[in-house]
């Protein structure tokens, strides 16, 4: 028995830590202990009582961090039975295409809609869909067949639009689905969507469920990386944030880390003038301790969190500036993957680090590129946009292939949801605009765990509605998982009493024809 | 009436059951007679009959348990009885239990085959199995109390015995019938597999064609559990080419050139609930390829011998070797952490499961990470099945080692100081699938006898004099087909 910390009391009180319980109460006493060990700390002051009230949710959160069934120095996921089956791939790199790529206009051949232009859509395709404000109102809603041509490409055959040349050359590495579908009609809760499995924000994302299950293959860099694309100012780009790779109610070292896509990759790694790695070290271990004392007296398991997290900061005061060190790469992949690979910031730069990080052990890269929301002058942008990404994309699957990593590596392409068959605005022969369109919309996936060569999925004449094979978002992110070994089903965490997991409690099923 | 009195004193004699009546006996020979007329009498002609049989035949598969369960407890019973009695004079009325409830399952499974025209051997199998067994639970009945008096110790354990054996076969026909054959041996272990079901491979023959590698497996998969060699729902088979060409009691399945009139591709993409729908009674759906493969087969003229067919590309996604379980490495667990904390080297595993090994992961140390620190892995060599030694500092001298990891599955040497001198003391890793040579110095000749290794799939090379990196076309050439 010993004086507890944030005892007034003269008595000596009980410490529950030491007493003969079930370690699962003593994590929730821990996790109770925060909300007193605030109100302790900020002086009693009503106000700050009233904040409390208000993060009490986040007070009472479980706890990923007391030592579970496991030995110490296990890994997150040796300690929570992860993998739960041997998976096919260990990392994934997401290719997030922000804004809602047009299916129509680049992977969804549909050679009927030419005969239909400025046709009015038939009520019996629409059905009673919910259209956005931008649209509803439209007195038509007439058919806009793609400006380009399709043409077949591979041992496959798979009809890939003229504005893909690059993507066309890998159609046999790829699985495409035609039949993935949403249920959000605007950016924010359809991007949500995609990464956290959940509308409204404040679930974690699926790179923080791969770190948080998985854990890391490599000491030196975060897990979980995020990449963001220079903008465009001529495209129409839609706000990407930090909500995207929040860890949610999981612990915050389990939350993506971005590195900039201009500059410095990570702000304030370099050490300021006058100290050098020995003070850093030694401020570090000093500072630890203090944190270590603090999560001794408190047994707040956020404290562990920022302790990973100050740690983590000085290795990659050297790892990162060895990951954004290109110099040493050989011409043959500035002829892969462009020129323009060359200026930080860009899609093809931002898919060859995702190459490097891959090499590297970071067992989930994250590229978003925005600017694909095309309401109007769809002619005009798309092209441009295509000519941005496509031929990245190319390289980095052709470069994890020829260097042997494509077995083990999942890549996933998507956006929140597509775009409508009939004109946003005016249509012309020469231009139209397109609507956000969640019913059906064009994704691929390739690498370890996939079955490529394949078109999984069918939408109908007018690239409008499912007919055949959908598949939700929340199939779509079961399937993620299966290919990295994980069952959806169990990889769950307890918040607000319910088993939280990524894919939500309607229930969702890994989608087998995607799988090899 | 003569006759009978010369039977039934001849089976006095041989089993002298005072007790017996003769009337007792009549009326069994009587009964296991017309058992063993009764397929002769109500021919199974493979035409489904009224629907009340098949309805009331569908209670055989949960009605047949109530025999087994009572005839397994029988023996039990008897040798327990000899320690308490009141056990064995429980015995007699169990035996007259299982036999009356055999008599119910056998006519309801009468009833389910012919309601439902279901024939074929493993029908027939199952049935006189039944037969069989209902007249030896009879003779068990029979034989009882002359065996309880003592007057013949032989006859009714030996009988006993038999009824048993006969019931163990019965029960695994009728378990085929449901199931399907293969279903006790479908997850054998491979190695338990080759040696009490022999050559694995010896149905294949043509294995080159479309037909055989494809339509059979699909076929083998859904349809041939009713349509096969044990049961032949309305006449059709369809475990062999010939067979399915033959068609069933309506005629062809198969129309070649026209899939929208061959009866077997309508009733597979008919809407799940329809009375027709195949695979029927609640069997999975067949999966939209299978289904496109088989129209597109049946398009093209549903040949016996095309290998490919026109407009269809089937990735040949090369069939890993399964996966050979490791040891378990749990025990370990201490030391491997040791090891790691001491080293840097992390072995991670593969997953939950320890028999599916652990990863050596050496990216953290990868600088430092040399031949002699690859050696100190020995010790858990046999648990390692992926070997990650990319950009690390082993050499040519980390062969002979790595020789020593018998489960190795994949090796990554990318950008590493190897040279391919020495390569082939891998060959006797004979799990190896992965090799990645990538950004070596290895030659063309030095991984030409690479060749030999047969589990060896995924070889790369990239970026070294074997492979030099070439570079990609600056102007994109796309690789169109002309436009159908």
């Amino acid at each position: 028995m010993k004086q507890h910390p944030l005892c007034t009391d003269t008595e000596q009180c009980l410490d529950v830590m030491d007493l003969a319980v079930p370690p699962e109460l003593k994590r929730e006493w821990a996790a109770l202990q925060t909300r007193r060990h605030f109100l302790g700390r900020t002086g009693k002051v009503l106000g700050w009582a009233a904040m409390a009230s208000l993060f009490g949710d986040r007070a009472l959160r479980g706890d990923a961090h007391a030592p579970a069934n496991g030995l110490p120095g296990m890994q997150a996921g040796e300690q929570l039975k992860l993998p739960h089956f041997a998976p096919k791939a260990k990392r994934a790199i997401y290719l997030f295409m922000s804004g809602g790529p047009s299916q129509v206009d680049l992977l969804d051949y549909k050679p009927n809609l030419a005969a239909l232009y400025d046709k009015d859509i038939p009520d019996s395709v629409r059905g009673a869909q919910q259209l956005t404000g931008m649209t509803a109102g439209q007195a038509r809603f007439p058919v806009a067949p793609s400006h380009w041509a399709f043409k077949r490409y591979g041992q496959t055959g798979t009809w890939i639009s003229d504005l893909l040349p690059y993507t066309a050359r890998m159609v046999d590495d790829l699985a495409i689905i035609k039949s993935t579908n949403t249920e959000a009609i605007n950016h924010e809760p359809a991007i949500m969507l995609m990464n956290t499995g959940n509308m409204n924000a404040g679930k974690p994302c699926l790179g923080s469920w791969l770190a948080y299950g998985l854990g890391s293959m490599n000491d030196n860099l975060p897990t979980f990386m995020v990449l963001q694309s220079k903008l465009n100012t001529k495209e129409n780009n839609q706000p990407v944030s930090s909500r995207l790779w929040s860890s949610g109610f999981l612990s915050s070292e389990y939350a993506g880390v971005g590195l900039r896509s201009a500059g410095d990759p990570v702000l304030y790694l370099t050490d300021p003038g006058g100290v050098d790695r020995e003070v850093r070290r030694n401020m570090l271990n000093a500072v630890n301790e203090i944190n270590r004392q603090t999560f001794e007296e408190l047994g707040d398991p956020e404290t562990h969190a920022r302790i990973a997290q100050y740690e983590m900061a000085y290795r990659m005061q050297t790892s990162v500036p060895e990951l954004a060190d290109l110099s040493k790469e050989p011409q043959s992949t500035w002829d892969l993957y462009g020129p323009e690979a060359k200026e930080p910031g860009t899609f093809a730069y931002n898919c060859l680090m995702a190459r490097r990080m891959a090499e590297r052990g970071v067992r989930f890269t994250q590229v978003y590129k925005r600017g694909w929301d095309m309401h109007d002058n769809v002619t005009g942008i798309l092209p441009v946009i295509c000519q941005e990404t496509d031929r990245g994309c190319y390289a980095l699957v052709t470069d994890l292939k020829q260097r042997g990593l494509l077995d083990d590596t999942l890549v996933v392409w998507a956006g929140e949801f597509g775009r409508t068959v009939y004109s946003q605005g005016g249509l012309t022969k020469d231009n139209y605009g397109r609507d956000h369109h969640p019913r059906c919309y064009t994704t691929w996936m390739t690498g370890g765990g996939v079955r490529t060569g394949i078109t999984y999925g069918e939408t109908d004449d007018y690239s409008y509605n499912v007919v055949k094979d959908p598949v939700t978002v929340r199939d779509f992110n079961a399937t993620i998982l299966h290919c990295l070994g994980i069952d959806h089903n169990k990889l769950t965490y307890k918040f607000q009493g319910l088993d939280q997991k990524l894919t939500g409690p309607v229930p969702a099923s890994v989608v087998p024809g995607l799988l090899a | 009436m003569k006759l009978l009195e010369d039977v039934s004193a001849s089976v006095d004699k041989l089993l002298p059951a005072s007790r017996l009546t003769r009337v007792q006996w009549a009326a069994s020979v009587v009964m296991s007679g017309s058992l063993l007329l009764l397929p002769f009498l109500v021919r199974l002609d493979g035409t489904p009959h009224a629907d009340w049989q098949q309805f009331l035949g569908r209670f055989h598969p949960l009605i047949v348990h109530i025999p087994i369960g009572l005839l397994v407890l029988v023996p039990l019973l008897e040798i327990v009885g000899a320690f308490r009695p009141a056990l064995r004079e429980a015995a007699e009325f169990v035996l007259a239990l299982a036999f009356i409830s055999c008599m119910g399952a056998l006519t309801l499974g009468f009833l389910l085959a012919y309601g439902s025209g279901d024939t074929g051997a493993g029908v027939t199998h199952h049935m006189w199995g039944g037969i069989t067994l209902s007249i030896s639970v009879l003779l068990c009945l029979l034989a009882r109390p002359s065996w309880l008096l003592g007057n013949e110790t032989r006859f009714y354990p030996a009988t006993l015995a038999g009824m048993l054996l006969v019931l163990l076969w019965t029960a695994h026909q009728g378990g085929s019938l449901t199931h399907g054959n293969d279903y006790l041996t479908r997850y054998m272990p491979v190695s338990m597999k080759r040696w009490t079901l022999g050559n694995l491979h010896a149905n294949t023959p043509g294995a080159d064609t479309f037909y055989a590698r494809h339509i059979n497996s699909i076929l083998d998969a859904n349809c041939v559990a009713c349509h096969g060699e044990g049961k032949v729902k309305g006449g059709l088979r369809m475990d062999s080419y010939e067979l399915l060409m033959r068609g069933g009691k309506d005629g062809p399945v198969i129309v070649p050139g026209h899939p929208e009139q061959s009866p077997l591709l309508v009733r597979v993409t008919l809407p799940p609930d329809h009375k027709q729908f195949m695979p029927a009674e609640g069997r999975p759906p067949l999966k939209p390829e299978e289904i496109t493969l088989l129209k597109a087969w049946v398009q093209q003229g549903a040949s016996p011998t095309a290998t490919t067919l026109k407009g269809i590309f089937i990735q040949e996604n090369a069939k890993e070797a399964p996966l050979q379980p490791v040891g378990d490495y749990s025990s370990m667990m201490p030391e491997i952490l040791r090891m790691e904390s001491g080293q840097g080297a992390k072995l991670l595993p593969v997953s939950s499961k320890p028999s599916d090994g652990l990863i050596l992961t050496t990216v953290d140390v990868a600088a430092s990470f040399g031949d002699t620190q690859l050696a100190q892995f020995l010790k858990f060599a046999p648990f390692i099945v992926e070997a990650e030694l990319g950009r690390t500092a082993v050499t040519n001298a980390s062969f002979d080692t790595l020789s020593k990891f018998t489960h190795l599955r994949a090796l990554h040497l990318e950008e590493t100081a190897v040279t391919g001198d020495g390569l082939m003391k891998l060959a006797p890793l004979s799990q190896l699938t992965y090799l990645n040579l990538s950004g070596t110095k290895v030659t063309a000749a030095a991984v030409a006898p690479l060749d030999s290794m047969k589990s060896l799939r995924h070889v790369y090379l990239y970026n070294t004099p074997a492979q030099p990196a070439t570079a990609a076309d600056s102007v994109p050439q796309p690789i169109a087909k002309t436009a159908q």
